[in-house]
């Protein structure tokens, strides 16, 4: 067996690839952002004492934590569409998608975040004649967030892993690219292990940034939740 | 827009058959991904190097990649250097099992470093060896700590089964697009994939939080 690799085609390659990467990390920042903003409010309509609020939090969170995520993006691109009578393309449809089900994740890690922090601290906060909202914004979210950036690292990691399902809506980002540039070069060994190769690199180093910061915070001495 | 499910229920076979695919593969990777996940662990917690290595390297390898850039790997990829050939299931099977691995890997890890060097040293000093030790008193008492951990990576490896559709291997949601594309209703279709996907996996997330509720109230 004497198989003659030749990575040349590949590399030759490269702009289209580095297009579709820089498409991947595109939708991962947006999902990011609107799944982090919609997780603090469903962790805090979650929290709240009133049913009205906490329940449909709590079915948003249940029902995309609970169904494949590739199930939920075939929904919004396929079938949404129909039911509101819009128009959908892949990059709408995946940012819709990830950001629900990311913020689904976020939602419980701000929940364990900002239950972490001691009874203490809100009544000494509301004991100063601050509202509860001053208390949440002011005492408890600071303190909690610290705590939970260890926990967000790791979700934002699997965010940007998730991404890559929209490759199958064809939504150019890096592994559509790589299937696009296997067809077209008959390399198809060369090019999937380039693309894995250049996921592993970008991925490991959010890890390893995640792992530092975690460090960091403990020897800060503050816990960390997950 | 009026819903209609008789399309779908006239389809119900196809669904059924797409459930028998999504339970054997979960099966697979589960039984295999936990596994070899195990040994793994075994070799990300033992000291010498030879075992230490490879097993990181795998670890992080399997962890910062994206599990379907795995799958389209060994489906595409493999096969020009394999002198066999792989079937969907065997791609799909094997990217979902060793990312499982890599994940339970840790998980193992974690859960025998919790326990106490004490009942390492008693016993040692009842005389067992190093494996009777880690058979007999370490690894029962981790599995138990590991429950709830490892019951959530379960979960995530039924969710990843419909991975497996990109390589046209017959599951719930390859079996969904089917029927869509024949009857022209995703609305009711890939509805019903999500909604048998939640009434499998709710009682499991319940069953993972009484876990850790229990665990949280034992400490």
């Amino acid at each position: 067996m004497s198989y003659q690799w030749d990575f040349a085609p590949v590399f030759a390659s490269a702009p289209l690839l580095a297009e579709g990467l820089g498409n991947t990390l595109r939708l991962t920042a947006v999902a990011l952002a609107f799944g982090l903003v919609l997780g603090l409010a469903l962790a805090l309509m979650r929290l709240s004492p009133r049913p009205w609020f906490s329940w449909p939090a709590g079915f948003v969170i249940e029902v995309f934590r609970t169904t494949p995520p590739l199930v939920q993006l075939f929904w919004f691109f396929f079938a949404l569409p129909m039911i509101v009578g819009i128009e959908m393309t892949p990059f709408i449809a995946a940012v819709v998608t990830f950001s629900i089900q990311s913020s689904a994740f976020f939602a419980e890690v701000f929940r364990a975040g900002i239950q972490s922090i001691e009874r203490g601290q809100w009544e000494g906060a509301l004991a100063i004649g601050m509202s509860r909202r001053q208390a949440l914004n002011r005492i408890v979210l600071p303190q909690a967030v610290t705590r939970m950036i260890p926990a967000f690292m790791e979700r934002a990691i699997e965010l940007m892993k998730t991404t890559t399902l929209v490759a199958t809506i064809a939504y150019a980002d890096l592994l559509y690219d790589a299937n696009a540039v296997a067809q077209k070069t008959y390399r198809p060994l060369e090019t999937f292990t380039v693309a894995a190769l250049v996921y592993f690199v970008v991925i490991f180093a959010f890890s390893l940034l995640g792992r530092r910061l975690e460090r960091r915070l403990a020897v800060g001495g503050d816990s960390t939740v997950h | 827009m009026v819903w209609d499910f008789s399309s779908v229920l006239a389809n119900s076979d196809a669904l059924i058959a797409g459930a028998i695919g999504t339970v054997r593969l979960f099966a697979i990777c589960l039984v295999s991904g936990m596994t070899f996940g195990l040994v793994v662990g075994l070799g990300r917690y033992a000291r010498t190097r030879w075992f230490n290595w490879p097993a990181t390297l795998f670890v992080e390898f399997f962890r910062n990649t994206p599990v379907l850039v795995q799958i389209l790997w060994f489906y595409f990829a493999l096969p020009i250097v394999a002198p066999f050939e792989i079937s969907p299931l065997s791609a799909a099977a094997l990217g979902i099992s060793l990312n499982a691995a890599a994940f339970s890997a840790d998980i193992y890890r974690g859960g025998i470093q919790s326990i106490e060097r004490g009942q390492w040293e008693a016993a040692r000093a009842i005389g067992m060896g190093w494996g009777q030790a880690m058979r007999r008193i370490i690894l029962p008492q981790a599995l138990k700590r590991m429950t709830p951990a490892l019951t959530s990576r379960a979960i995530e490896i039924f969710k990843s089964t419909t991975l497996a559709s990109t390589v046209a291997y017959v599951e719930l949601l390859q079996q969904g697009k089917l029927i869509a594309s024949i009857n022209f209703n995703p609305i009711e279709a890939y509805t019903t994939v999500a909604v048998i996907f939640f009434v499998i996996l709710w009682p499991l997330v319940q069953l993972t939080y009484a876990l850790e509720r229990r665990m949280k109230r034992a400490e």
